[in-house]
């Protein structure tokens, strides 16, 4: 499949760049197990959030295993900031959140982001700075002393983003970084990869929740069993082209019966006009904002009118 | 203490060591450059694959040179850390309970009880020591890979060198400060242990005549005490010593008089318990009972032929010739330290010791000392001071006083001749039975040095658990590191059984190889019968050879931890001798080298997040 990316801007630098990168999994006797990833070109940009998107078993985390030099291709190669994947110092610059934070269970938050500004040589007072910066950034300041051990899934997920972040990478892979986070979490992280891109920072994820993917991401690669099925612009790929979207706030009956037969009189067809709707997400985040500066008072029910104003 | 082989120096023996080490990892890196390039070769081609083998090594080297000790330091703090949450410390409540049991169970009325505790704490220090970083050691990365924290190191600027050094370093802090608090504690228990006092009253005591003083000394028995006593001699004034008991003896000293006269004494700690003899060894060669000069004395039947006999009664002697004599030396004269081994062909009065003669002879001019007498008591070590003012036999028979350095040395050199008077007696010896004490090394510093061998052990028990957890599963890794060491540990053993298959000399290790051995046992076969040689016969030989010959080449270079032991030397009261120490630590060094490097490859050719 032959990328399709329109920008109309001047392109920017290639961050990561694959050509025939394919993985194909072999048993001890090298006989051919599973083909994880077909012959698979991509380029990701500076500073844009790639999302690789596709359901269980698509190819996707072997993709970042293969980017991040942790397994090797069966053909093809990954080049990372232009060097080979397999090459360590292209790690300087590269921030990793695995699936699940696999992480040392017998190290509390402290000695964990100490351990890993160790790896990248940080010295003792940059170490403690940062360590501080992001277990205050990720709201983990009360639990900095507690083994990970005792980590509910949520303070797990958001340690490992700390220690991904303890290098201040240009390069931050997250593999399905929402998951296993309340609604909560999950916008907080959206937040967080959004405001990484605000810094310059490239950002390269891979989720099979939709939702996720659409509200962050620049560009993303559908995979499905291992082969790249769609590439592109996330708000080319999602635009309906043929139907005709108006939105307005403060609009009486009287002046949608007028825009109606305005839309009528114009030819056009399958006319709706009425209230939309929220997502199950702003609904949810709503309801606890309110419940937070309001304690012991039900909620209000937000107006699904003027939480849309656009 | 038995010492089969010759101790060299180091500057002798590192030359030919380094040779054998340096083409043993040719060898083993081309052997492993072949195996790598023909399963590549199978999916790559020929080409593809030398180039990909090419690039392999370079990369690995280019790894190994690489390191960064900060982030090395990293990760021996995390095996460090990981070590401790995981409660490494209870070994030492086992070893406590191990102290608490030995205090109960070894006997301290035993022969030598220096020996057995000393012997006991430095074996269980060395079992605890090893197992624990070597069991921390194979399972720590297999754990990391299984609960895949691995992926979170190995994508930060991390080499696979550092991870692999950063274990071994870590484990070994670990195993070190194990192996110190256990030696100190060890240390003050073998101390506490055999320190012990006696009583000696003035009622234990009857005069004698003193004939050197001209006034009465006296004679006695100290009290029992730890299942021993001594005989006590006094001289006139009531100072003397409790002579040997247990490998041991005391001072005595007077404390006061009473009023009635009655003197008061007191028994020191004591003597000899916890030495450190520094040795000067020299060489051993033999006479035939007609007087004939034999390479070898006589084999008394035993199946371990470290001591040669010689029969009392005959011209048979043994003669240590010892160099590097000189009078700065050993002012006082020659100490001379031995032990005599006895074989009896009629069982005499066997409360009575076997009595022989000594002799010094100068090697050059055949000139030699009068006979000094010696009572052989086995299992102690006898000493005798050869005096600097001695008697030497005249050719008319007269006896004539020489200066023994200025007439029975000769170049630094002397000769020191052992012979047994009683007929149908044998005296058996080794040529490390007969040594002069050049002087004594401190016992703290000796047992420190004896931790130094364990210590060498550890490290390199945790570089080979490293390296095989680096692609094997934990338990896996443990049983191949043990089964390592085990082939290590008979690797003399293999040696001689492979020489014995191939030269079909079945004096050498009878009973043949694994499949023979076994067709032995199945039909019932004695060791020592020769079997037919029928073509099944033949080919289950050509089988056995073939299997053994893996089996010698492993046993070559596999380390044998039990060689670098030197208890035997503290618990004998001997000094470790630096030389000694010094090849342990090149062999320790290259062994860890070698086990890094294989680790590091082996985890460099791994996917690790597959």
């Amino acid at each position: 499949m032959s990328q399709s990316d329109t920008a109309t801007t001047r392109p920017a630098e290639v961050v990561v760049e694959t050509r025939n990168l394919s993985k194909v999994y072999r048993d001890f006797w090298g006989r051919s197990k599973k083909t994880a990833l077909k012959p698979l070109d991509l380029d990701v940009r500076r500073g844009e959030i790639f999302g690789l998107l596709g359901p269980n078993g698509a190819g996707k985390t072997t993709t970042l295993k293969l980017l991040l030099g942790l397994i090797f291709p069966t053909s093809g190669e990954a080049l990372v900031f232009g060097r080979p994947a397999t090459d360590v110092s292209k790690n300087e610059r590269i921030g990793y959140l695995p699936e699940e934070s696999y992480l040392y269970k017998f190290l509390d938050a402290e000695e964990t982001l100490d351990f890993y500004g160790r790896l990248f040589g940080m010295d003792p007072e940059e170490r403690r700075r940062r360590a501080a910066a992001l277990i205050e950034m990720v709201g983990l300041s009360r639990d900095r002393k507690r083994q990970l051990r005792e980590y509910s899934k949520g303070m797990t997920r958001r340690i490992g983003v700390a220690q991904a972040l303890i290098n201040d990478p240009e390069l931050v892979i997250l593999d399905e970084p929402t998951s296993g986070l309340d609604p909560i979490g999950t916008r907080e992280m959206k937040d967080l990869i959004i405001d990484l891109k605000a810094r310059g920072k490239t950002v390269i994820m891979c989720s099979h929740l939709l939702a996720d993917v659409e509200d962050v991401c620049d560009r993303i690669a559908v995979l499905h069993q291992g082969e790249l099925k769609e590439l592109g612009r996330v708000e080319e790929l999602l635009r309906v082209t043929g139907v005709t979207q108006i939105r307005a706030t403060g609009l009486s009956p009287a002046a949608a019966a007028d825009v109606r037969a305005v839309l009528e009189r114009h030819g056009a067809a399958d006319i709706d006009i009425g209230n939309p709707r929220t997502t199950l997400e702003d609904l949810f985040l709503e309801v606890v904002r309110d419940t937070e500066a309001r304690p012991g008072r039900r909620a209000r029910r937000p107006d699904a009118a003027s939480s849309r104003v656009e | 203490m038995v010492l089969e082989e010759q101790i060299p120096s180091f500057a002798a023996w590192i030359g030919p060591a380094l040779l054998r080490y340096l083409a043993s990892a040719g060898i083993a890196t081309l052997l492993v450059a072949l195996v790598a390039w023909l399963v590549q070769a199978v999916g790559n081609g020929p080409l593809a694959a030398g180039d990909r083998v090419y690039r392999g090594l370079l990369a690995g080297l280019a790894d190994v040179l690489a390191i960064s000790p900060r982030r090395v330091w990293a990760l021996a703090r995390l095996a460090i850390q990981e070590s401790l949450r995981r409660n490494v410390l209870v070994v030492l409540a086992v070893f406590a309970l191990i102290l608490l049991f030995a205090g109960w169970f070894l006997d301290p009325a035993s022969v030598n009880p220096g020996r057995l505790y000393v012997g006991f704490i430095l074996a269980a220090t060395n079992l605890l020591v090893c197992l624990v970083t070597l069991v921390l050691a194979v399972f720590s990365l297999p754990a990391d890979i299984k609960s895949r924290a691995i992926q979170t190191v190995t994508t930060k600027p991390v080499r696979t060198a550092e991870i692999v050094l950063g274990r071994i370093l870590g484990f070994a802090v670990v195993g070190t400060c194990l192996l110190a608090l256990m030696g100190i504690s060890g240390w003050a228990f073998v101390v506490r242990s055999v320190s012990h006092g006696h009583t000696l009253e003035a009622r234990d005591l009857f005069s004698l005549p003193d004939v050197d003083a001209g006034q009465a000394g006296s004679e006695g028995r100290t009290s029992l005490d730890r299942g021993h006593r001594h005989r006590v001699v006094l001289d006139g004034r009531g100072d003397g010593m409790a002579e040997t008991a247990q490998g041991h003896r005391h001072r005595v000293t007077v404390t006061g008089t009473s009023e009635s006269g009655e003197r008061s004494f007191a028994v020191g700690e004591p003597i000899g318990l916890l030495e450190a003899r520094r040795p000067l060894r020299g060489t051993l060669r033999f006479l035939d009972r007609e007087g004939r000069a034999a390479t070898k004395g006589i084999s008394v039947g035993a199946e371990w032929g470290y001591r040669q006999f010689i029969e009392g009664g005959t011209a048979a002697a043994a003669i240590w010739t010892f160099e590097g004599i000189t009078p700065e030396e050993f002012p006082e004269g020659l100490p001379l330290e031995m032990i005599v081994r006895v074989f009896r062909t009629y069982k005499g009065d066997i409360e009575e010791g076997i009595h022989g003669t000594i002799q010094v002879r100068n090697p050059t001019s055949s000139l030699r000392s009068e006979s000094l007498p010696i009572v052989a008591r086995e299992f102690t070590i006898d000493s005798l001071l050869i005096p600097r003012r001695i008697n030497t036999v005249l050719a008319e028979g007269g006896l004539q006083e020489v200066d023994l350095f200025r007439d029975l040395v000769s170049d630094g050199r002397i000769e020191v001749w052992l012979q047994c008077l009683e007929p149908a007696q044998y005296y058996g010896v080794a040529q490390a039975d007969f040594y002069l004490r050049a002087g004594d090394g401190s016992f703290v510093t000796n047992y420190a040095k004896s931790c130094l061998g364990i210590w060498f052990s550890m490290l390199i028990g945790t570089a080979l658990g490293v390296m095989f957890s680096t692609f094997l599963s934990g338990p896996v890794a443990l049983v191949a590191a043990l089964a390592m060491l085990l082939i290590g540990q008979f690797r003399e053993f293999i040696a001689r059984l492979f020489t014995s298959q191939v030269t079909g000399d079945s004096s050498i290790v009878p009973g043949g190889g694994p499949i023979e051995s076994l067709y032995r046992i199945v039909t019932q076969t004695s060791i020592t019968l020769e079997l037919d040689p029928t073509p099944a016969v033949q080919a289950m030989k050509v089988i056995d050879t073939v299997l053994l010959a893996p089996m010698r080449l492993a046993a070559g270079i596999f380390p044998s931890l039990s060689s670098l032991g030197t208890s035997d030397f503290l618990a004998g009261g001997f000094d470790i001798p630096g030389d000694l120490l010094a090849a342990h630590a090149a062999e320790t060094a290259g062994y860890v080298l070698a086990f890094f490097i294989a680790g590091v490859f082996c985890l460099k050719a791994r996917e690790i997040a597959s």
